[in-house]
């Protein structure tokens, strides 16, 4: 176990999962594993975040889930991005970036 | 928004498919991460390791998206109350008494709280009652009476403050004909503007005009609204038809609104002008008054009028009203003096059960805690939050609390049907008393927030502690134990002095009762059968037919196998009635007060002492020779003797009183004998000679020689023989006249008694419950005992111990309280001191006996116990 992992902020996962959903319908295990691989092994996703976070989104109606057959040949629950979901990660990410680019600037000045 | 209830709605209604496609998902999961382990080159078995260290808790995992669904309100709720019904259909024992439990406070609770609420706090239920009084006149010696008819027509005439004045239903059977069988029925004699001093209207016709009141008017009745449904279907039609009392036609003028309803006067199916006649006198101060005060004019504005009139009287009439004043009550304190004390008396004894079920029911959640402190720990290890099991509790709890208020509101029923009905005579409970629904609130209220309060211990043992050791069983026997065993013993020590005081209050009534009872009355009652015949007014309307038919009678009786004496009295022993007046012997002054002579004035036919076992202690009996051509004579009790002839012989000194105020001359003393109840002592009496003084409402007193039950039969016949229209009345053994004296006493007993075997039970419970949980606690404790050569004796010494120990610290705070209290129930005690010895000491050994028996099978256990278990660490 590498110690370079970070934990979430509060609220980023939900942000992650949208953003990784946007490149099309995934499985929770795939969710976790392209996070982990895109943050190259900075970012990993607990099952006890990511499944709670994936039926809160779905909840809301942001993602929608549709049984599938995953890559081992089994069923599996592919979530995927709905329209107001669509919506959501454009608010969210332009949240983010304008909060990351506060935080930078207050950093970098003082 | 859509989106949102489908998913819950789906959640709620198919939570097997969600559950296990969450399920299917995380085992996916879990499988594609071993994989990818197995791949990057561990082991099988090293790969499903550390996927298992990765994923960490899957059933908290679970648990998480259950919360993260966000369905949990309702899902949860459903889900309790199945898991709550579930887990109390697993220990019917403690769903069993904890609920009736509840159901026997809240019912009992109920019932004498809305019987209090009719009697003492709301009883008068007539518009703008505050302004009804009760008015009586008063003697200077302290006695309150009724009133005198002509007495009450002067104050009706005279007095300003009232708007109305009128005397209440003077009561009386009478034989109805004309409809099927001749019978008896109540009836009341009334006066005009009876209904305007209540504040009512006739429901059907109207009520008698002052005018009616008179003599020489025509003979007019109203009719009880239960009369005119049962006897004339409720038909409006009734108006102006007759109802024949006495052989004498009335004609039917109204209906009495329904519900309507008196002290006393509920019996009555009919009322009837009072009209003035020649013992409506000043002497018999007989009715009771009741008047409406004029808007805005006080009590004591009515007092000091009513005063002034008084005075007025006494200085008119000066052998009459000296010394009687008049007293003016609003009628709620008149009717709350009546019954206060036995009310008061179930009051508190109520209270006390509702006080004792609450403990219970808090003992009973307590004990479950901590046999739940496992289960609560391992829900609380397997995720679930605190809240939820708190919520959990509650609907444990709460549902417990709804099969007792279910039960208790059928119970509350059930004991108010058998108030009404055994104390319809002497508390007018009948349509006053009605279920309250806010006293039901209340006292579920109360048991239930108990329940509520103590429900929640286990959920804050369970998600408290320490989950390690609970579930591994020792931290929580050893260490907490100790301070939760503490609230459990005192609760059961509590409960164990409740009842002390519960059963010393009804061990008190109880003797008393059975002391009273056996009570010297001065009368044999055994063998003794009484009863009262009602010939028909009319039929038999002189009094040489009405002598007539009681000498056929008597001496019809007197030749029937089985019968040794049958005679006549007016007045019967113990029946509460009583007629009585001055007394003036012969060549001494009259009393200046014929209220200082009162002597009771009785009639009655030769063989009466010998019927009823008095004794004849100087002269003679009366005899057939005694007649109207006779001197007239009398016997007097000895009582009257010693008062009034303290050393000298009465025989052949003459009387005269203020029945006929013929000089008499006294032909015997008998023995004294107590005419109303067995407490009350004699008072002075003398007897006239029936067959000298004419008959009138008379009884039959008739001395067998066997069983007087078995002679009812043949009596039934002769009456039937000599004339089939004429009903018996009270038809009794004289022992049962002796006990119904006291059935209002017998009444209180019998409820008092009741409440104190449920108290007895409770606490009962109670001890159970708390030795066998401390036995179960140290077993271990009784295992290393035997192992080390404990014998079975000294183990199940051991236990009962413990038993005794919490019935002897509860003894010692009940036996004050219980003395305490006893100064209450002193007041309605007769034959005994309410701190009886017997009953202080009797009791408590009651109640260590109790706990032994309560405490031996716990204790048999215990030194049953197997040595082994000592060296064994789960139990």
């Amino acid at each position: 176990m590498t110690d370079n992992r970070l934990d979430l902020p509060q609220g980023t996962l939900d942000l992650l999962i949208l953003k990784t959903l946007a490149l099309g319908p995934q499985h929770g295990w795939a969710i976790s594993e392209r996070i982990q691989q895109i943050s190259g092994d900075v970012l990993r996703v607990q099952q006890g975040s990511l499944y709670p976070a994936l039926h809160r989104l779905e909840r809301r109606g942001w993602i929608r889930a549709e049984w599938g057959a995953s890559e081992n040949n089994r069923r599996a629950k592919f979530y995927e991005l709905t329209r107001i979901g669509q919506e959501q990660l454009e608010v969210e990410e332009g949240v983010w970036r304008k909060l990351t680019a506060a935080v930078a600037q207050v950093l970098e000045t003082t | 928004m859509f989106s949102d209830l489908l998913f819950r709605l789906r959640a709620l209604l198919r939570p097997k498919v969600v559950e296990a496609e969450l399920d299917e998902e995380l085992r996916l999961h879990f499988d594609l991460q071993v994989d990818k382990y197995v791949k990057s080159g561990l082991t099988r078995e090293e790969a499903y390791r550390r996927a298992r260290l990765v994923f960490g808790g899957l059933d908290q995992v679970k648990e998480q998206c259950r919360d993260a669904r966000g369905l949990n309100l309702l899902e949860f709720l459903v889900q309790d109350v199945r898991y709550g019904l579930r887990m109390l259909r697993k220990s019917p024992v403690f769903t069993a008494v904890a609920v009736l439990t509840l159901a026997i406070g809240i019912g009992a609770n109920t019932a004498i709280f809305s019987a209090v609420n009719a009697l003492l706090l709301n009883p008068f239920r007539f518009p703008e009652s505050h302004r009804i009084v009760y008015i009586e006149e008063r003697h200077i010696s302290g006695r309150n009476q009724g009133a005198g008819y002509r007495d009450f027509l002067d104050w009706r005439q005279q007095s300003t403050v009232f708007e109305e004045m009128a005397i209440l239903p003077w009561t009386g059977s009478y034989t109805l004909t004309g409809q099927g069988e001749p019978q008896r029925i109540v009836g009341g004699r009334i006066t005009c503007g009876f209904l305007q001093v209540l504040g009512i209207q006739p429901l059907v016709g109207r009520f008698f005009t002052a005018d009616e009141d008179k003599p020489g008017a025509p003979l007019l009745t109203v009719l009880s609204y239960a009369a005119w449904q049962r006897r004339f279907g409720g038909s409006p039609d009734v108006l102006g038809r007759p109802l024949v009392l006495n052989s004498v036609p009335y004609t039917i003028i109204g209906v009495l609104p329904r519900g309507f309803a008196l002290p006393g006067v509920q019996t009555c199916e009919f009322l009837a002008a009072l009209r003035e006649n020649p013992s409506n006198d000043r002497f018999q101060h007989q009715y009771n008054v009741l008047a409406r005060l004029k808007p805005g004019a006080s009590v004591e504005r009515a007092q000091s009028e009513m005063t002034t009139i008084a005075r007025r009287l006494e200085q008119e009439y000066p052998e009459t009203n000296k010394g009687w004043g008049i007293l003016v009550t609003p009628i709620r304190s008149a009717i709350a003096r009546e019954t206060k004390t036995p009310v008061l008396i179930l009051f508190s004894a109520v209270i006390l059960v509702l006080l004792l079920a609450c403990a219970n029911v808090a003992g009973l959640h307590l004990a479950r805690a901590s046999s739940r402190a496992k289960e609560m720990a391992i829900r609380a290890s397997l995720g679930a939050s605190r809240g939820r099991i708190v919520c959990q509790m509650l609907i444990e709890s709460l549902l417990v609390a709804f099969g007792g208020g279910t039960l208790g509101l059928i119970l509350a029923q059930w004991l108010m049907a058998s108030l009404r009905s055994a104390a319809q005579e002497e508390l007018a409970l009948d349509a006053m008393m009605r279920l309250d629904p806010a006293i039901f609130l209340f006292t579920l209220v109360i048991s239930v927030s108990t329940g509520i309060l103590f429900g929640l211990a286990p959920a804050l043992y369970g998600s408290r502690s320490d989950l390690n050791s609970v579930i591994k069983g020792d931290a929580g026997l050893w260490s907490r134990a100790p301070a939760h065993g503490r609230l459990r013993s005192c609760l059961v020590a509590g409960e164990v002095a409740l009842a002390l005081v519960l059963l010393v209050g009804a061990g008190l009534l109880v003797k008393d009762l059975t002391v009273v009872l056996s009570l010297q009355t001065g009368l044999r009652t055994e063998q003794v059968l009484t009863f009262a015949l009602a010939p028909p007014s009319a039929k038999y309307s002189s009094p040489q037919r009405q002598a007539a038919f009681y000498l056929d009678l008597l001496e019809r009786l007197r030749f029937t196998p089985g019968v040794d004496t049958a005679a006549l009295v007016d007045t019967l022993p113990m029946t509460g009635g009583m007629t009585g007046g001055g007394f003036q012997i012969e060549g001494r002054p009259q009393a200046a007060d014929w209220v200082d002579t009162l002597v009771q004035y009785n009639g009655s036919t030769p063989g009466f002492f010998r019927a009823m076992g008095i004794p004849i202690l100087r002269g003679r009996d009366f005899d057939d020779r005694d007649g109207t051509a006779s001197l007239p004579i009398a016997i007097i009790n000895d009582t009257l003797a010693r008062q009034f002839f303290p050393n000298e012989d009465p025989i052949g000194r003459r009387y005269r009183d203020d029945y006929d105020g013929k000089w008499r001359s006294i032909v015997g003393v008998v023995g004294s004998y107590k005419s109303q109840q067995p407490m009350k002592p004699p008072i002075p009496a003398v007897f006239r000679p029936l067959a000298q003084t004419g008959l009138g409402f008379e009884w039959i007193t008739v001395r067998t020689g066997g069983h007087p039950e078995r002679l009812a039969g043949s009596i039934r016949g002769i009456v039937r023989a000599i004339d089939p229209d004429v009903p018996i009345l009270q038809l009794r053994t004289m022992r049962q006249v002796v006990s119904d004296s006291l059935s209002q006493s017998r009444l209180m007993t019998q409820y008092l008694a009741g409440f104190a075997a449920f108290a007895l039970l409770l606490a009962s419970i109670g001890i159970y419950g708390i030795v066998a949980y401390s036995v179960r606690q140290r077993l271990r404790e009784l295992g290393i005992r035997a192992a080390l050569g404990a014998s079975y004796g000294s183990l199940l010494g051991l236990v009962l111990r413990n038993g005794a120990q919490l019935s002897v610290v509860g003894i010692a705070v009940g036996t004050p309280a219980a003395l305490a209290i006893s100064g209450l129930i002193g007041s309605v005690l007769y034959g005994i001191s309410p701190r009886d010895i017997t009953v202080f000491v009797g009791v408590p050994v009651i109640l260590i006996l109790a706990a032994l028996g309560s405490s031996y099978l716990p204790a048999r256990q215990a030194a049953k116990v197997d040595p082994m278990i000592a060296l064994r660490c789960e139990l």
